[in-house]
């Protein structure tokens, strides 16, 4: 009996929908985070009869054939890269987003990462960097007791240093694009890595090609809709109960089948 | 073997069968764009000796085989995703996807954009537009796709629509006789091509065509199978039973 296998797929797949629903919800307050959606497709097919062919000598043909499904399965868990909402924090070094692109940062080992979250601070020498510590690219260092820290739309930082009152152009923060965004490594931290899949960054400035603009003092929310992750939870709980069925079906079927032997 | 425990094995193979379609629904619950299937039984007379000349003829025997089974295409609940490149398709029509085995149909919206800018399937299969892939360029934002699918996307700076492409949608006059393929994936045999389709199908951006499995019915379907099949497994006990033989020997003479 092949239902017993076919409904171990359909459990397994949701306990796997379940899990992704638990991380979205998980990350429901988290600065930038993307949502992730479990996508299935149907498993290989058993063609008991197959349609086409010919059902007698006269050329009569089955207009409809046997097609036994073997379950289901995961083909991906992509992220939806959809705009979160932004939020006011009044704090200068939070820069957000709106539109494609990501903040390109550098990790201690020299490769570079992509985030959308821009909670960013200063470390001991001034540079810009994560909440991890790593740099924003370019780096950024911010003179002692400068004041008026500023980053307009298209990215640029300027600052206005002690003893002045013209502001000066510290460096252009870089947003980065890719033209398969869902096709980026999740690192955890906020970070994404380059993949084959994602294609190559695109380098380039904020409002330019098609990049998004940074908005100061903001910070761009998760956006994960609560509405939509519960009634997913509750969907795939009650698919993931129909599946157990499933099985207690099939096992009571196989018993009596057993029951038959004395 | 006496031809009621035939008859009777007929109905638990054909049972299982059944079974195993229900239970292929059910996993496939949350699967985009999965079509539901049914399967269909027939009475099948066995060509057996017997003899019509006696005044009570012997009754023929009936074997119960699954002819086919079917799927059903309607309409799958349209769930709104919000994702620009998910589609689902409102009418009779399925996306043409190329596969290196060739094309193939789907209805599962969820596309994806791959390395090279194409639109592809979540398993990579290139998705077919009026005149070859439908490719984006870097610089490319606000993905829009309109109702009959045209493509077009805002260029870099500039507020000028440019077009990508258009789906290629496709309507078959008897889809009964696609193939399933797995992956939410169907195929044409020779024979039946695909028209494209008319005006009234209509495509949805931002949602997703959920499966139209029918949670309650296939439940339903299972439980009968289920009761069916201990009903059967009993009378083909009782048949066995010794007990009915001694009984039948015991009669009078």
């Amino acid at each position: 009996m092949n239902a017993l296998q076919t409904a171990a797929t359909g459990m397994a797949a949701q306990d796997l929908h379940v899990q992704v629903i638990s991380n979205n919800i998980a990350n429901m307050a988290t600065t930038g985070y993307k949502r992730q959606r479990a996508e299935f497709a149907d498993l290989l097919y058993e063609h008991v009869r197959r349609i086409g062919t010919q059902s007698s000598d006269q050329g009569n043909i089955l207009p409809v054939g046997i097609d036994l499904g073997s379950g289901v399965k995961t083909v991906g868990t992509p992220r939806i890269m959809t705009q979160g909402s932004l939020t006011q924090t009044g704090n200068a070094f939070d820069l957000a987003i709106t539109g494609e692109g990501f903040f390109k940062i550098q990790l201690p080992d020299g490769t570079f990462s992509y985030t959308r979250d821009g909670s960013f601070m200063l470390d001991g020498t001034g540079r810009m960097v994560t909440p991890q510590g790593y740099v924003v690219q370019p780096t950024i260092t911010v003179p002692q007791n400068a004041t008026g820290f500023t980053v307009n739309q298209q990215g640029q930082v300027s600052v206005i240093p002690v003893g002045s009152t013209t502001p000066t152009t510290l460096g252009q923060l870089i947003i980065t694009r890719f033209i398969n965004q869902a096709g980026l490594l999740s690192t955890g931290d906020n970070l994404f890595q380059e993949t084959p899949a994602s294609g190559q960054p695109q380098d380039g400035l904020g409002g330019t090609n098609g990049a998004g603009t940074i908005q100061q003092a903001s910070l761009e929310q998760s956006n994960v809709d609560s509405v939509t992750e519960i009634s997913d939870l509750i969907a795939a709980q009650r698919a993931y109960e129909m599946n157990a069925k499933v099985v207690t079906a099939a096992d009571q079927m196989l018993s009596a089948l057993i029951a038959l032997q004395r | 073997m006496d031809n009621a425990f035939l008859v009777s094995m007929s109905r638990q193979v054909a049972l299982e069968r059944q079974l195993d379609i229900v239970s292929n629904n059910i996993a496939n619950l949350n699967t985009a764009g999965f079509k539901a299937t049914s399967a269909v039984f027939s009475e099948y007379m066995a060509s057996s000796a017997r003899e019509n000349d006696f005044a009570p003829a012997d009754a023929p025997v009936h074997f119960v085989i699954d002819r086919t089974a079917y799927r059903n295409f309607s309409q799958g609940p349209v769930q709104q995703t919000g994702n620009p490149l998910d589609v689902a398709i409102n009418g009779d029509a399925f996306l043409s996807v190329q596969t290196p085995a060739g094309e193939r149909f789907t209805r599962a919206g969820t596309l994806q954009i791959n390395a090279a800018g194409q639109l592809v399937t979540p398993e990579g299969a290139i998705v077919n537009g009026d005149n070859g892939p439908i490719i984006f360029q870097t610089t490319d934002r606000s993905i829009s796709i309109s109702a009959d699918g045209r493509i077009s996307v805002l260029e870099g700076l500039t507020n000028v629509e440019s077009l990508r492409g258009k789906l290629r949608l496709v309507t078959f006059a008897r889809p009964q006789q696609l193939q399933s393929e797995g992956s939410n994936l169907f195929s044409a045999p020779a024979g039946t091509a695909g028209q494209p389709a008319t005006a009234a199908v209509s495509v949805i951006q931002g949602a997703v065509e959920g499966s139209n499995v029918n949670g309650v019915a296939e439940m339903t379907r299972m439980i009968e199978i289920n009761r069916t099949y201990s009903m059967i497994a009993n009378l083909m006990q009782t048949q066995s039973d010794p007990k009915n033989l001694d009984t039948l020997s015991a009669l009078p003479s």
